[in-house]
């Protein structure tokens, strides 16, 4: 156990720190802002790719992935160094953390080629279809079906919450190409260009406002994909969610840690209660951030603990939650006005991050639901942590 | 920051539960509790282990190790006192085969005759009726005095293992030279993770203990371990477990290493291992059902020593007071700075 990380780690964050200082987009150059996580401005497109250029996007990806083969400690301090000065490394989060990582772990040279580096450098930007209106917690029940004919596949469905699929290029789709299969068996996975006929797309808003349209249904009619699109082997596809999800976990905490660094730096407490809820924010985030790091050191060693991760998730998004709700509640009526400015703007973010207190609180429910609810890591706790008997 | 155990701390936490599970066994603490068995050749064997010399500050996460272990085990000794009450406030002193405890407040000192007088009263002396030494807190500084100079009567308390004692001073005097260097804001530190990591280790025996139950009780023809209401309250006691120990060896880390971070990171430890507590007292009864009503269920000995902890050297919502006072006047160094 120490407090510091060794000079070799430190040395890769000076050498970092140095290139953000040389090359961050400048406030002017960033006017134009980002309207979903499907798209991309233009001037955060040259920002992505010049970090992808230099080994910087993705540090623990060999070079021509955009990175320097950095190790996992590494890679711990450069989310600390985008975390403390409020940078976005890329627009497109799904894109870079998780399609083109899943292109990267199970697609061929010519997937990596064709779709996951234009991904990496914002040539074009991805969204993921997981979610259907009747495939939420229970994934593997997906519907969405897909027939294999001759050298292409037809698509018959429907995704729901796929985020910023309107704006995205491609699709990474997940769909049930052997309906006679045990749920878990007959899945697999399709790269589907969003331009291909009968894939059609309509993004509806969240409850935060009715110009936040970043969720979108995706209808699929005899939708032609490719053979060669397919990711991974036939059949096969529950590995590959597994896979890509399991590669986002470990460091997934680190972005509820940096919503909680944000909330205790913009709150200002002032009676006895709201001090309360101020140290409590303090440990949390001290917390998850050793709970945090102790995962990432297990990672370094090469082991992987999956259902120790959902400890970090259900910790982490809902001690983030619990700290908006205080901060909210410490505002009275000024956390009613919206839009408002809660933080010091940052064009390196996303304006959400900076909105008006109610939005900030109201949008935590995504850390509580998405990527398995805290309902579901609970049950994955007790099960499988704790080796109590299932159901 | 790097938060794990490395190769020869794995090593030492093995040895010392082996060592735990060995020689401090639930039969030897219902022992204690009902027949009023003495600890004392207990304390022996860990004086052979060596863990009675753990006094050096740099030995704190291996003291952590041996703590969370006993706290575990409903550690009968004066082992948490005179480590990490009377060692911090005592480092010249003492031998590994002597107890002591800590006096933090109640008594006052005054100089008569080139040494010093105490006197008063102090209450809730942990293991004040059994310590060999007392290290006593005053304005004037830090006194160590042999307990055969003080008047020591048993408190009755809940727990039945616990040792407090109520501690007169009746015009003690004492040499000059019993006064000690010690700074006793980094023995209150230290005192604290200690407490924290008690309570984190007895909070782990009841949850392992409930564990155990809910595994083995059946109701409506299935474990009540597979019921979803009893699994969601499982997993919220081994979040909060999760929490209390990072943040009690983060303390001891910050102890280990003279981290200027030691102060809010004590009170973090005693918080939260005070709020662990309270979750897994609720719980942990709860999930026992009638059965954890019982005096025979060994499960009383875990959560009496838990909440015991809590009630002591502050609780969680003091020191959480602390920890937003200390972090507001960071948060305020910094914003001058910058």
């Amino acid at each position: 156990m120490r407090l510091s990380f060794d000079t070799d780690v430190e040395a890769f964050r000076a050498e970092f720190a140095a290139f953000l200082e040389a090359h961050l987009p400048v406030e002017a150059e960033a006017t134009e802002r980002s309207r979903s996580t499907g798209h991309i401005p233009e001037w955060a497109r040259r920002w992505q790719r010049l970090q992808f250029d230099e080994g910087w996007l993705l540090p623990g990806n060999p070079p021509e992935f955009g990175g320097r083969n950095a190790s996992v400690l590494q890679q711990y301090v450069h989310r600390e160094e985008l975390s403390r000065r409020r940078i976005c490394h890329s627009f497109n989060p799904q894109g870079v953390g998780i399609v083109a990582a899943s292109l990267l772990s199970f697609g061929t040279e010519e997937h990596k080629r064709r779709w996951a580096v234009p991904i990496l450098r914002a040539e074009i930007t991805a969204a993921l279809g997981m979610s259907e209106p009747g495939a939420g917690s229970d994934l593997a029940s997906l519907r969405t079906r897909a027939e294999l004919d001759g050298d292409h596949f037809t698509v018959n469905g429907q995704k729901v919450w796929t985020s910023g699929a309107h704006d995205a290029d491609v699709l990474l789709t997940f769909v049930r190409t052997d309906p006679d299969a045990p749920k878990h068996k007959g899945i697999s996975v399709l790269l589907i260009p969003t331009d291909t006929p009968g894939l059609t797309r309509r993004p509806f808003a969240s409850y935060t406002g009715p110009d936040d349209k970043d969720f979108n249904e995706v209808f699929f009619e005899n939708v032609r994909v490719p053979a060669e699109n397919l990711i991974g082997p036939l059949n096969q596809g529950w590995r590959v969610a597994n896979g890509s999800l399991g590669h986002e976990r470990t460091l997934m905490w680190l972005g509820e840690a940096e919503r909680m660094e944000a909330v205790a730096r913009d709150f200002r407490p002032t009676d006895t209660l709201e001090k309360d809820w101020y140290a409590t924010l303090v440990m949390d985030l001290q917390a998850l951030r050793l709970l945090g790091s102790a995962a990432l050191a297990r990672a370094a060693r090469g082991e992987q603990d999956v259902p120790a991760l959902s400890v970090l998730k259900v910790f982490g998004s809902e001690a983030a939650q619990r700290a908006l709700e205080h901060v909210l509640e410490a505002s009275g009526p000024d956390g009613l006005d919206h839009p408002a400015q809660t933080a010091p703007y940052c064009h390196m973010a996303f304006d959400d991050d900076s909105a008006s207190w109610f939005n900030r609180y109201a949008r935590s429910f995504g850390g509580t639901i998405a990527g398995g609810t805290s309902e579901i890591q609970r049950t994955i706790i007790a099960e499988r942590v704790l080796g109590l008997p299932r159901r | 920051m790097l938060f794990e155990f490395d190769a020869e701390q794995r090593l030492w936490q093995d040895t010392v539960h082996k060592a735990v599970v060995k020689e401090v066994p639930p039969t030897l603490v219902r022992a204690v509790a009902d027949d009023g068995a003495d600890p004392a050749p207990l304390w022996r064997v860990y004086a052979d282990l060596g863990w009675t010399e753990l006094t050096d500050p740099a030995d704190a996460v291996e003291l952590a190790i041996v703590l969370e272990e006993l706290g575990r085990a409903t550690d009968p000794t004066p082992y948490l006192a005179t480590l990490t009450q009377f060692a911090p406030l005592a480092p010249a002193f003492g031998s590994p085969d002597q107890s002591g405890t800590a006096v933090f407040s109640g008594v006052t000192a005054r100089p008569a005759d080139g040494g010093w007088v105490l006197e008063g009263t102090a209450r809730h002396v942990l293991d004040g009726d059994r310590a060999d030494h007392l290290a006593v807190v005053t304005e004037a500084g830090v006194f160590v005095v042999p307990a055969t100079d003080v008047t020591a009567v048993r408190t009755p308390v809940f727990d039945p293992v616990l040792h407090l004692a109520e501690v007169t001073f009746p015009q003690v005097r004492v040499a000059g030279s019993s006064r000690s260097g010690a700074d006793p804001e980094h023995a209150r530190q230290r005192a604290l993770t200690g407490m924290a990591l008690t309570i984190v280790g007895a909070c782990r025996r009841a949850l392992d203990l409930v564990l155990d139950h809910v595994r083995t009780r059946h109701q409506f023809d299935a474990p009540i371990g597979s019921f979803q209401a009893v699994q969601h309250k499982e997993a919220d006691m081994h979040v909060a477990v999760e929490r209390a120990r990072a943040l009690a060896y983060y303390a001891a880390l910050t102890i280990a290493a003279d981290d200027p971070r030691r102060r809010p990171a004590a009170s973090m430890a005693k918080a939260a291992a005070g709020e662990c507590q309270a979750l897994v007292f609720r719980n942990a009864v709860q999930l026992s059902g009638a059965m954890g009503h019982t005096w025979e269920n060994d499960l009383q000995f875990a959560i009496k020593r838990a909440k015991s902890g809590e009630l002591m050297l502050g609780g969680a919502a003091q020191h959480r007071a602390l920890i937003t006072e200390e972090s507001l006047a960071e948060k305020r160094t910094a914003e001058e700075v910058s």
